[in-house]
């Protein structure tokens, strides 16, 4: 019986010595996706990541990668068959060659893809005799895609894919995997704090802050949903709680009440109407704006 | 590249994608039968998610803007009825017009008008109005 | 394809002991003329003490080629620059190598398990190689000055340097699992050999048991009977160090 989850978490826990570096993380992946996973730096993307390839062993709570147990070392091993992993640092053996590093990994996937191996080789423009350490960023980031992208793998995970890049490159990137997952069967999970990247390409996208999703779900629908209702008032605006369901956010400046809705605008509208303002504005929410009215509130 | 889809503006981008279509249309880049870039090469090309690009064609499929050939791709809807929103895009840019000269008399600015068109717009859709219909609506008030 | 890695990993440390190590027992044996000259200059009573008695015990044995070879070599090098080498061989190379590359490995479909037996195996096949090729050096290069020296010596010494030897660097790859820098690892257990060696040094008559009685092949060569209860217990120490080690490496979190 397939899992129409390729990751599912329920109330993941990590903590180190005293920290709490993941603190009951519940979100799911589902297949085909490109699940872009947000979060400033320390917000324990990471750790969530190596939980998911068993590098790191949860506190308490479940982590699932293709239905099976990623805490367990058996069912571990199988997943690292079939999913794949860039590290934030694209790590890789320094005193290897490009073509080295490519056999390398080869050996240790049967469906390896050799057409995709020569594309990307070609594409990336990669020198073949350059050890690994000569590298640049850019083409070390490369590397690490390549070794990715070649091994026939279900589902790919990114750990701030596109880090110290510049635009260029970074598009280049996108595109990559944008065509990978074109070509079907294929889920991308990539962690990033560029809002602008899981913008474009993501479907999904949850929003983890203090090692907690606080934000979940299809990005369009978060777009959808998501509104800013300004009001205006003659005199100084009114200290007011809404009843609306959604409000998640109310600040007064002067004469300006700002409501960040993540659903039910109209209903605020109304509310807002009946106290009488000199203007009522309904604005769209970009995921930049929910990102840090989002992480700003927790704290 | 005929699209251009802008993902940070917290507008959907099948939505922007939709209207961008639509507007090929209009102005006759695109015309009645002529096909469109395939689903994947234009996820490729603009660099963003495919599902984002089936999704803007499924729901034009569904306005009947274009027609969705089974393993030929897609294509713009006969003669019919892209004329017919043509011709009243072309009225309602007419009322628009006039409006906008109005309230230009009125010593109304056009961020202003812009904002108490957006308002209007979010107040209206936002009632009990059928998803297709309501997104359609939504995309005009976001234009520009 | 990890074996291929791993040797990579430790290529230079295995080279260059193979050189050093093949070197000395080069040069041991082209030294022997020499030193046959010289006997005759060493002090008969003077020196005191346990410095002394080694002194001429060397020379005693000296006299005979076959002694000559085991005092100033196979009780020297394999248990001197044999074990930092054995040491060298153990450390580093599964996560935290030099040549980065630590979240790759543990993201490749293997298990925590194979990683290390990898490891290990790879550098124990290196510390036997390095034991037998040098001490095979001898038999080949003594015609040069005259003399023979058994094969079979050779490769019974050498195997007695490799089982104690692995004791070495089975440790210092338990500690290699426990400490996540290069240094630590490296020091400790030298720091541990060097305390043995010194305890071996004040505590004649207990040094039967050293490990580096077993390395020297002290008994083989003295009785020509081979050290069994040494090398057993040499390498059953090892074996668990190695157990310990993927243990270890298994519950760890990176």
């Amino acid at each position: 019986m397939a899992d129409p989850h390729v990751i599912e978490t329920v109330d993941l826990c990590k903590r180190y010595g005293t920290t709490d570096a993941v603190r009951g993380l519940t979100l799911q992946v589902p297949a085909g996706s490109i699940y872009g996973f947000l979060g400033r730096n320390g917000a324990g993307k990471t750790t969530t990541i190596k939980m998911l390839f068993g590098m790191t062993r949860p506190t308490s709570g479940a982590v699932r990668v293709f239905g099976l147990a990623a805490d367990e070392s058996h069912s571990s091993v199988e997943i690292r068959r079939r999913a794949a992993f860039v590290s934030e640092d694209k790590d890789l053996y320094d005193h290897m060659t490009v073509e080295e590093m490519i056999r390398f990994t080869a050996a240790f996937f049967p469906r390896w893809r050799r057409d995709l191996e020569e594309r990307y080789l070609r594409a990336f423009d990669l020198p073949a005799g350059r050890k690994v350490k000569a590298l640049s960023r850019g083409m070390r980031t490369k590397l690490a895609l390549l070794v990715t992208l070649a091994r026939g793998a279900e589902l790919l995970v990114l750990d701030e894919p596109t880090s110290g890049l510049d635009p260029a490159m970074t598009e280049e990137v996108l595109q990559a995997l944008v065509q990978h997952v074109a070509g079907g069967d294929t889920t991308v999970f990539f962690s990033s704090h560029q809002i602008a990247e899981v913008d474009q390409i993501a479907d999904r996208v949850a929003i983890i802050d203090r090692g907690r999703a606080i934000v979940a779900g299809a990005l369009d629908d978060l777009r959808e949903r998501y509104r800013r209702v300004q009001i205006v008032f003659d005199g100084s605006a009114p200290d007011v709680t809404f009843r609306s369901p959604g409000v998640e956010r109310i600040e007064r400046n002067g004469r300006v009440l700002s409501v960040l809705s993540s659903g039910g605008a109209e209903r605020v509208v109304e509310e807002a109407r009946a106290l009488g303002p000199v203007a009522v504005d309904v604005l769209p929410v970009t995921l930049k704006e929910i990102f840090l009215e989002s992480v700003v509130t927790e704290s | 590249m005929l699209f251009r889809p802008n993902p940070s503006l917290g507008v959907p981008i099948y939505l922007q994608l939709m209207e961008q279509v639509k507007h090929a249309i209009e102005t006759g880049a695109l015309r009645p039968g002529e096909q469109l870039p395939g689903i994947r090469p234009l996820a490729e090309e603009l660099v963003i998610n495919p599902n984002t690009v089936a999704k803007a064609y499924r729901e034009l499929e569904h306005e009947g803007v274009i027609e969705l050939r089974h393993g030929a791709g897609a294509f713009v809807s006969a003669a019919g009825r892209a004329k017919k929103g043509t011709d009243t895009l072309r009225a309602a840019q007419t009322i628009v017009a006039a409006a906008v000269e109005r309230l230009h008399a009125r010593g109304v600015t056009d961020e202003e008008i812009r904002r108490l068109f957006e308002a209007e717009l979010a107040g209206l859709t936002k009632a009990a109005v059928p998803a297709g219909a309501r997104n359609a609506k939504e995309k005009e008030g976001h234009r520009g | 394809m990890l074996w291929y890695k791993f040797w990579l990993d430790t290529r230079w440390r295995f080279l260059i002991g193979l050189l050093l190590l093949g070197g000395s027992a080069f040069t041991i044996v082209l030294a022997y003329p020499r030193i046959m000259q010289l006997m005759p200059m060493v002090p008969q009573a003077d020196t005191g003490g346990e410095l002394g008695r080694r002194i001429r015990e060397a020379a005693e044995l000296s006299r005979d080629y076959r002694g000559y070879i085991w005092s100033q070599w196979f009780r020297q090098q394999p248990t001197q620059l044999g074990t930092l080498f054995a040491v060298l061989l153990g450390t580093g190379g599964l996560v935290s190598s030099a040549g980065g590359g630590g979240l790759f490995t543990l993201s490749l479909p293997v298990s925590r398990h194979r990683l290390v037996a990898i490891r290990a195996a790879t550098g124990l096949a290196e510390l036997l190689a390095i034991a037998v090729v040098s001490s095979l050096v001898i038999p080949m290069v003594s015609p040069a000055v005259g003399h023979t020296y058994s094969v079979g010596s050779a490769i019974v010494h050498a195997l007695c340097w490799f089982v104690a030897g692995a004791v070495f660097l089975s440790l210092a790859l338990l500690l290699s699992t426990v400490f996540s820098d290069v240094w630590r690892p490296l020091l400790l257990t030298c720091a541990i050999a060097f305390a043995l060696a010194c305890f071996d040094f004040v505590f004649r008559d207990v040094n039967h048991y050293s490990v580096f009685h077993v390395m020297s092949g002290e008994t083989y060569f003295r009785t020509g009977a081979l050290p069994w209860f040494g090398l057993f217990a040499s390498a059953a120490i090892a074996a668990a160090a190695l157990y310990g080690a993927a243990v270890n490496f298994s519950a760890r979190d990176f």
